[in-house]
Parts: C-alpha cells; sequence; structure tokens
C-alpha cells in the first residue's frame, strides 16, 4: 500500500499519525512545496519576534520520518492528480504513483488587489520565507501597515510592535475579528491594543501602494496618504484547489467530503484547509481553516486511509491567542444575535470578559477575554450539544466546573470515545 | 500503562492531594519552603464541587487529547497513554486551554508555561496517590483499579 500526502503542514503531518495508527508497514511518501519539513506556522510570528529560531518551529524531528518511514519529498509542487492512472505530476516532470491520496495543500492567502502591490515591501504572513522577507526590511523600516483585522493581521501587527516598530491596522469592517467575534469583545480587545500602542482603524480601504520599486506611502479610499514601509496583507485566505483542476472531484467552496473525510472519488481524501466540512453548530457547509480543524482533520482522514472508520464530528471555529499578556479565546458562534440568549460576564476596565451565546438552550459560541481559565470545557459543551437550561445562569461563574456537567458531557459518545481507553469513563461511583 | 484513577465516592474534600502535589512542583520541595516561593507553586489537581459530593479532578491524559490537536507548537505530545508538555516547546497560547475538556489546564503566568499532571514519572507512586486519606485516588492499571472496586464491593454486601 502506498500511501501519498501532499501538502506538509497540520493536516499533512497528522495523516501520517494517523496511518500509522492502522498501518504500520505501508510506504508513505508526503510532498511538501515548502523546503522546510512541516512546522508550526502559528508560531512564525515567535520568529519574528527573535525568541524562535527556524529550526525550532520544526513540528517533528527527523528521527520522527525515520521511525515511520515516511518518504518526505521537499520543494517540489504537485501539479495534477490523475485518479485513473492512479498518479500524482510533480514539478519536476516525475510522475508517483499511488494507491490512496490525501490532499492536504492548504490554503493562500488573499490579495488586496490594488494598484502597486508587487511593490518591495508587501508582504502576506504566512510562511518562514514570508517573515524572512519581512526581517530584511525591519532595519530600514519605521512604521508598518497591517491591511485586515484578522487573527493573522493582529499576529503580526504584534509581532512588529514587539519588534519596535510603529504598527497601525486597517480595517474595512467597523470592528477588528468581524469573523470571529462579536462587537463588544472586539471593542474590548481593541482598547488593549489601542492601550499597548497599536493603532487601529476601521471603515478605510487602501485604493494604491504608491512608491518607485519600494513602499514609500498608501493612499486611501478617503483620500488620506499614510507614509509606511512594510504592509501586511491579512484580508484571509483561499483554498489551494489547482491539484484538482482537470478531475471529477467534487468541489464548492473547497473540496467536499464525507463524514469521513473521503472526496467523490474513493481513493482520494482531503483534510486541512482545503476542504470543506460540516460545521458542527449548524451542519452547514464551511472552511474553518484553523490548526485545530487541520489537525484533526488530518488525523481521521489518516485513519480512514488506511482502512479504519473514524467519523469527523465537523468542524468548529475555535481561536486563541494572547496580546500583551491578555489571553483571548473564542469559539462557536459569537456573533450571532437572532432568537439567541446571551449571557455575560463583564469587568471592562480590567479587560474581563465572558460571553455566552445560547439558542434553545443550547451553547453556541463562547468568548473568554482576560480570564480564560476552564474554557476547553465551554468547548466540550458546544460539541456535546448539552442542553443547559438548569446552568445557563452560572455559565462563566468560577464554581462552573466539569463536575457540574459530567452527566451531560458524558452522553455524548465522541467525549467518551476521546478520554478512555474502553470507552468508558475513568471515575468510578 | 499506569493511569490515576478516582473513586469518586471517597473523596472528603480534605485537598491534601493539592498540597502534596503544589509541593511536590515546588522548587523546595518541601511544604515549609513552597509556601514561601515566589510565585506560589501551583498544584496541578484540584478537588472541585461538582452537584453533591467533590471530585479530585486533574488531566486524565485522554486517548485522543484535543490539547494535544489543538496544540499550535508541537509541545503536547501523546505517548503510551501519556500526555505530556514540553516545557521547550510551550508558546503559551492557550490552545490547549482553550480545547481541554476537563479544564485542568492552566497557564502559569509567571513561567508562561502550560501546567497540568504529570504523572510524577520519578516517583514510584504519584504523591497525590499515595498521601491521599480516604484512598479515593489509585493509581495502576484499569483492571487492578476495578479489582479493588469488587472487592469493596464484596465486603459491603457482606
Amino acid at each position: 500500500m502506498h500511501y501519498v500526502i501532499i501538502g506538509g503542514c497540520a493536516a499533512g503531518l497528522n495523516a501520517i499519525e494517523g496511518i500509522r495508527k492502522i498501518d504500520q508497514s505501508g510506504e508513505i511518501t508526503l510532498i511538501s512545496k515548502e523546503k522546510y519539513p512541516p512546522y508550526a506556522r502559528c508560531l512564525i510570528t515567535n520568529y519574528l519576534i527573535g525568541t524562535h529560531s527556524e529550526k525550532s518551529l520544526y513540528l517533528r524531528d527527523n528521527s520522527f520520518y525515520k521511525k515511520n518511514n515516511v518518504n518526505l519529498i521537499l520543494e517540489k509542487e504537485v501539479k495534477k492528480i490523475l485518479p485513473d492512472e492512479k498518479k500524482v505530476y510533480l514539478s519536476d516532470k516525475e510522475k508517483i504513483s499511488y494507491d490512496k491520496i490525501l490532499i492536504a495543500t492548504g490554503s493562500s492567502p488573499k490579495k488586496l488587489g490594488i494598484k502597486g502591490e508587487e511593490k518591495e515591501g508587501i508582504s502576506v504572513f504566512r510562511t518562514i520565507d514570508d517573515v524572512k522577507k519581512i526581517l530584511q526590511r525591519i532595519e530600514k523600516s519605521k512604521k508598518v501597515l497591517v491591511f485586515g483585522g484578522g487573527l493573522i493581521g493582529l499576529k503580526a501587527g504584534y509581532s512588529l510592535k514587539k519588534k519596535g516598530l510603529e504598527v497601525e491596522i486597517i480595517i474595512k469592517s467597523p470592528q477588528i475579528l468581524s469573523q470571529v467575534v462579536d462587537k463588544k469583545s472586539a471593542k474590548i480587545l481593541s482598547n488593549w491594543l489601542n492601550e499597548n500602542g497599536i493603532k487601529i482603524r476601521t471603515g478605510l480601504e487602501p485604493v494604491e501602494i504608491l512608491g518607485n520599486k519600494e513602499m514609500e506611502e498608501v493612499l486611501f479610499d478617503n483620500g488620506e496618504k499614510i507614509k509606511a514601509q512594510i504592509g501586511i496583507v491579512g484580508k484571509g485566505v483561499s483554498p489551494n484547489l489547482s491539484v484538482i483542476e482537470n478531475t471529477d472531484i467534487k468541489t464548492h467552496w473547497g473540496i467536499i467530503v464525507d463524514d469521513y473525510l473521503r472526496t467523490s472519488n474513493d481513493d482520494i481524501f482531503s483534510a486541512g484547509d482545503v476542504t470543506e466540512t460540516k460545521d458542527l453548530i449548524t451542519g452547514n457547509p464551511t472552511i474553518t481553516a484553523l490548526w485545530l480543524s487541520a489537525q484533526e482533520q488530518g488525523k481521521t482522514a489518516g485513519i480512514n486511509m488506511a482502512g479504519g472508520k473514524k467519523k469527523y464530528p465537523g468542524s468548529i471555529g475555535a481561536n486563541a491567542a494572547e496580546f500583551f499578556g491578555l489571553p483571548f479565546i473564542s469559539f462557536g458562534k459569537t456573533r450571532e444575535t437572532e432568537n439567541v440568549e446571551i449571557k455575560e460576564i463583564c469587568d471592562e476596565k480590567n479587560y474581563i470578559y465572558k460571553r455566552f451565546v445560547l439558542k434553545n438552550n443550547i451553547l453556541i459560541g463562547a468568548v473568554f477575554i482576560g480570564d480564560v481559565k476552564s474554557a476547553g470545557l465551554y468547548m466540550s459543551l458546544i460539541r456535546s450539544k448539552s442542553n443547559l437550561e438548569n446552568y445557563k445562569n452560572i455559565l462563566g461563574k468560577e464554581w462552573f466546573n466539569y463536575g457540574k456537567v459530567r452527566e451531560l458531557l458524558e452522553k455524548d459518545e465522541g467525549f467518551r470515545e476521546s478520554i478512555s481507553p474502553e470507552g468508558n469513563n475513568i471515575f468510578f461511583t | 500503562m499506569k493511569r490515576i484513577f478516582v473513586d469518586i465516592e471517597k473523596c472528603m474534600a480534605c485537598k491534601t492531594c493539592e498540597i502534596v502535589c503544589a509541593v511536590k512542583h515546588s522548587k523546595s520541595c518541601n511544604l515549609f519552603g513552597a509556601i514561601k516561593e515566589k510565585p506560589n507553586p501551583s498544584s496541578r489537581i484540584k478537588v472541585i464541587e461538582a452537584k453533591v459530593i467533590p471530585i479530585p479532578l486533574q488531566c486524565r491524559h485522554c486517548v485522543e487529547p484535543l490539547c494535544e490537536q489543538a496544540c499550535i507548537s508541537g509541545a503536547i505530545k501523546i505517548e503510551e497513554e501519556f500526555v505530556s508538555v514540553d516545557k521547550e516547546k510551550c508558546v503559551h497560547c492557550y490552545s490547549c486551554v482553550m480545547a481541554c475538556p476537563y479544564g485542568v489546564i492552566d497557564i502559569q503566568k509567571e513561567e508562561n508555561i502550560a501546567i497540568k499532571c504529570d504523572l510524577c514519572l520519578d516517583e514510584e507512586i504519584p504523591p497525590c496517590v499515595k498521601s491521599c486519606p480516604t484512598k479515593s485516588l489509585f493509581y495502576g492499571e484499569l483492571k487492578d483499579f476495578k479489582k479493588q472496586r469488587e472487592k469493596r464491593e464484596e465486603k459491603c454486601t457482606m
């Protein structure tokens, strides 16, 4: 059996582990277009700040690939999949045949789509190489403009501020993290970032990058010009679908898969940012493009490729970050306002805010700022779709804990499966 | 693989386990030293108040740990049913806190690291288990724990 994995990041790496859970002898080949082995993409901020070296971002050391008998092919891109021949075509015209294949090609940052974007100084923020490019410019730069107020934009802005640069975040929408949190949470986080020296401007859009070869100034839609030497584009990502062009694999926003992460072709699986899965809460199609989803999907797909039968429960949008010492966690549907009940604990002065969104007594979203203790408990309440009618008034309180909702959680099959080897609880009464 | 099991009928919430755990994870490793340390050494086990009974709760070392799946730096690993945090790799990003269904992972602010039960592998029996006066905590294989439970039930029905 020859397993081929296209893409060397979270999903691809976890697929190796998934496959090896079931099949210890089959051949595994992982092909990545980057020159580095799978690394912690989210830690490029730390690499930029300087707390981490390039090597320390690698998720596994060489012995892992050796031990698991993985043939690692780096710096080569898969151009095409030929499902009829069961082969992939590489950029150097080499052909590799497969029995089962995983598409984990990830996603690419969206562009601004404005004049002058190709100028030196404008960069996206996704790979080690992006950071290397930014680091080269840091010395001759004073000011950074970040386009986009998503988590990537905020993290890029945060790390450049830590590097001593002046940072201004430019957002088209009226709030930061508009895809992730509600207005109130966004306001509290904005205030905190402001207080720590990051300027945030909303309702503003760049129309042209000015300068000769290098970026010097940015022209905005209100006619304003701002001088800056570095521009970071954080406008979201789109799935890398080019490998399956000319195949009949079904796509919508991303590659469509069943509950076992199998595509419309029986031998082809898909995981990570390129995959369109079911939203765990609504059941609607979604691409979360998040680390947690990619890892879970990768592992699940790996197990199923090797003949196991593991169901993927669906994706949940979940983010965790820390800015200037203030922790922040959010997951699920935090922005919903219709037919929902909101429970909150708020101490705005001290930057503490907890928000719980319930629909028909079922938790569908939560935000934690400042005090994030036991946040995961609430995530499992969302996952298990527990009825919280009797508990909704104590959500977020210090004395609300696992013990209070143990029975509710243990009813959930997925929860039971994940905790103990025998599928039963580790507690005995 | 040995695990820590909890017989929740027996816990009296004396919190001895919390104290010995904090002492074990302190720099001085003794009670008098530990209480003077700054930052205060923290316990990896917490006696939580469930509905009516207390439960001593620490990392359950899940077979499919969500914390490991959420970890963005590769610091959390599971090997042979033991979930560990690599201090060198942890970047205190709070992803594990976001994912742990039991709420038993914390970030220690002073040291900026994720802390949770490490099973005190350098000890034959973890101090929390050893010191538990009511034997609510048990360290061993599942089958041994079941055996002990059966014995107790026999005694009760006699």
